[in-house]
């Protein structure tokens, strides 16, 4: 019941069980499956360097696509397409460091490609329900579609953009906009959104019943949802010099503004450093 | 009053003069009360079981289904034990005055109420925030604002969560959460602390900024190092040093 | 069937937070199986839920509880057959673990001895004069109480008390001087 299959991507050992590799145009497919279509199912996704796109379907399986590309090495210089070895020495495993596991209904899609290499653009389709757990460390753009699960997504550098969510979510990005939707809010469901560089741009059923925790440090809050405000805090002025000496001013709101839609309900929190909240009415 | 007599008072309270005045005469029955006595207390030395948390969920589960109007008391999996208490505490403080009780606080029963709800509350703060689900562990966080600041294990549960939990939301959460932790007698050095202590062990430029806030509020001089070291480091991101600069000024 | 109202759910929640771990130490006593005793709660709590239209309020509810715990364990009891058999040594020796540590430690070894010894004592009382010990000294069940949960005039539990108390005291003192010998 423990066991762990593992496949290594690329490897080319045709013995693996349950997987299917198909080369078409440098794209890659691998099918995963969930031992138990009964019991809930996870999605992990950690690392990579690529874009990232995760879609809910009707099927059972996981499937993973990839694209391979090359892109340049630390030192700035793109390696060629056919990977020229130095002299003497031969490359070992085709893909490197991507590792797919499936253990206790969880699917784990492992990439650890920091120095430069392959980059790689995913895209995976999980069954709707399945819940997504992303981390990525460099990668580009990361889109999430037609899940119901719970959606947990960290980027690094890059755009979060979720869409026809129907769980709950929970998403940052240091450096890109969030930008999500979502069709249904559960009744219970806490649910974040933040980021340190970049709009948090959130779209919600008209109907949502929350309390709303909404935090910008340099930015603006819009919303077309009539929100019932708690106590507000006071702007604050600050002062500060630019590079040519000149005296600017910025009117920032201190502290996090609270207030409730359609009663109030679980709470949601958005936060950005440097940047605007937006919250849509759908 | 005689020996038989007073034996049987001798648990039931022994009260009353006749009692007294009986066991001033009658060794045998000193003797007795004292024997007794020493093993009726004994009793209260023996250790205490517990029964396991699956009681607590099992029942959860069961109120959970029965609401739904099944017939039998099959646990549905959709529902987790923490939402009925969760539901059923927030029921209780609704109903604290339609319990039948008038509203006189001196009344135990309603202390003992509240003082049930508060340990209710705890409980669902700190089991919520042990969950593997970051929206699950979020509410726990949340639930945290419901105990009395002087909640040391709450608070310690909070802390824990800002120094270690894998999501950045949920650490985020947690920062803010620690605030009313600051303002009570019983927690508040131990808070401080634990804000000033946190923010060495952060990395995620969100969350930095979100403790040098805190900081630069509670005017925490004890801070200034921590944020002279932040300022002059090259790898932290320009904003969290610029953060770390403003929060020192307010603090002069 | 008839709904269960928020509130009900809400005064069965704190019942249960109240009571269930009297109720599981009640059981345990009793039967000194823990899987047994947690299942019972359940079907205690289960069974309070059905039949609440019958508890009667100037009723107290402890008493009310208690005689639905009786009724439940003996239906255990039934279903099951003859009564297990525990095995009072394994169940002894652990719980003369859990003793609190005293800072000396001979003499915490001896207190836990004694209390392994009252403990083994405890389990070898016949049922019904266990059962009114753990009402009246574990549960803290008035005497008034009790006397409704076994269906006897008050005056008879005081006594019956004093004399679980004395059974308890001779068969301690009998193990104690098996243990010496």
């Amino acid at each position: 019941m423990n066991m762990t299959r593992r496949l290594l991507a690329g490897m080319g050992l045709a013995a693996l069980a349950a997987a299917q590799l198909r080369a078409q145009d440098g794209r890659q497919q691998i099918t995963m499956p969930f031992r138990d279509p009964s019991m809930p199912r996870k999605l992990v996704v950690e690392g990579g360097t690529g874009s990232l796109t995760i879609r809910g379907y009707q099927g059972q399986d996981a499937i993973i696509e990839y694209t391979g590309r090359e892109i340049p090495g630390a030192n700035g210089r793109g390696r060629s397409g056919r990977n020229e070895p130095p002299a003497g020495m031969h490359r070992i495993g085709g893909s490197r460091g991507l590792d797919i596991t499936e253990e206790s209904n969880t699917v784990r899609v492992n990439s650890q490609n920091i120095f430069g290499g392959t980059a790689r653009d995913m895209v995976i389709q999980v069954p709707a329900q399945t819940s997504v757990n992303v981390k990525t460390m460099f990668g580009g753009s990361m889109t999430i579609e037609n899940i119901s699960g719970d959606i947990e997504a960290e980027n690094f550098n890059g755009q979060v953009t979720i869409n026809n969510a129907s769980g709950s979510v929970v998403a940052h990005s240091m450096n890109g906009k969030i930008l999500v939707s979502l069709d249904r809010v559960a009744a219970d469901k806490s649910m974040s959104f933040s980021t340190f560089n970049g709009d948090v741009d959130v779209t919600l059923p008209a109907d949502t019943k929350a309390r709303f925790k909404m935090r910008t440090d340099f930015g603006e809050i819009y919303t077309d949802f009539d929100v019932k405000m708690e106590a507000n805090a006071a702007p604050v002025v600050e002062e500060s010099k630019d590079k040519s000496g000149k005296s600017r001013r910025r009117v920032r709101v201190d502290g996090t503004q609270t207030g409730t839609i359609n009663g109030g309900g679980p709470e949601m929190q958005f936060t950005t450093f440097n940047g605007r909240i937006l919250i849509h009415k759908k | 009053m005689t020996c038989d007599q007073a034996r049987t008072q001798m648990l039931g309270g022994g009260e009353g003069k006749d009692f007294a005045e009986h066991l001033e005469s009658c060794e045998s029955c000193r003797n007795e009360v004292s024997r007794i006595g020493t093993l009726w207390q004994s009793l209260d030395l023996l250790p205490m079981e517990e029964p396991s948390g699956q009681v607590r969920e099992r029942f959860y589960e069961m109120l959970g289904a029965y609401r739904q109007g099944l017939a039998s008391a099959e646990p549905r999996r959709a529902f987790q034990w923490w939402q009925m208490a969760a539901a059923a505490a927030l029921v209780v403080v609704g109903l604290g005055i339609g319990y039948g009780v008038r509203e006189d606080k001196s009344r135990p029963e309603l202390v003992q109420l509240r003082e049930e709800v508060a340990s209710m509350r705890q409980l669902v703060a700190l089991s919520l925030m042990q969950q593997q689900s970051a929206s699950d562990r979020l509410r726990g966080v949340s639930w945290s604002y419901q105990v009395e600041p002087s909640d040391e294990e709450v608070m310690n549960a909070l802390v824990t969560t800002v120094n270690h939990d894998p999501s950045v939301n949920v650490r985020l959460a947690a920062v803010d959460a620690l605030r009313p932790f600051t303002g009570s007698p019983a927690t508040h050095v131990m808070a401080r602390n634990a804000v000033i202590q946190a923010l060495p062990k952060q990395t995620t430029p969100i969350v930095q900024v979100a403790l040098i806030d805190f900081l630069a509020e509670l005017k925490e001089r004890n801070a200034a190092p921590e944020l002279r070291r932040l300022v002059s480091d090259p790898d932290i991101d320009s904003g969290v040093r610029k953060r770390a600069e403003w929060a020192l000024e307010r603090m002069q | 069937m008839a709904e269960v109202s928020g509130g009900q759910v809400a005064r069965l929640a704190v019942l249960f937070e109240r009571h269930h771990r009297p109720l599981f130490r009640y059981f345990l006593s009793m039967n000194g199986n823990r899987e047994l005793a947690e299942d019972l709660v359940q079907e205690v709590f289960f069974r309070m839920l059905r039949y609440r239209t019958s508890y009667d309020p100037a009723q107290s509810f402890t008493a009310w509880m208690y005689q639905i715990a009786r009724n439940a364990g003996v239906d255990q009891a039934r279903k099951r057959g003859t009564a297990q058999v525990v095995d009072i040594d394994t169940f002894v020796d652990r719980r003369a673990e859990l003793v609190s540590a005293s800072p000396d430690p001979e003499e915490s070894v001896s207190r836990g001895q004694d209390l392994a010894l009252l403990r083994r004592a405890m389990d070898q009382l016949p049922e019904d004069k266990r059962e009114i010990l753990v009402l009246s000294r574990f549960q803290g069940m008035k005497h008034e109480d009790i006397a409704e949960v076994l269906g006897c005039e008050v005056g008879t539990v005081k006594v019956r008390v004093y004399r679980a108390i004395r059974a308890l005291e001779q068969i301690y003192f009998a193990l104690e001087k098996e243990k010496a010998s």
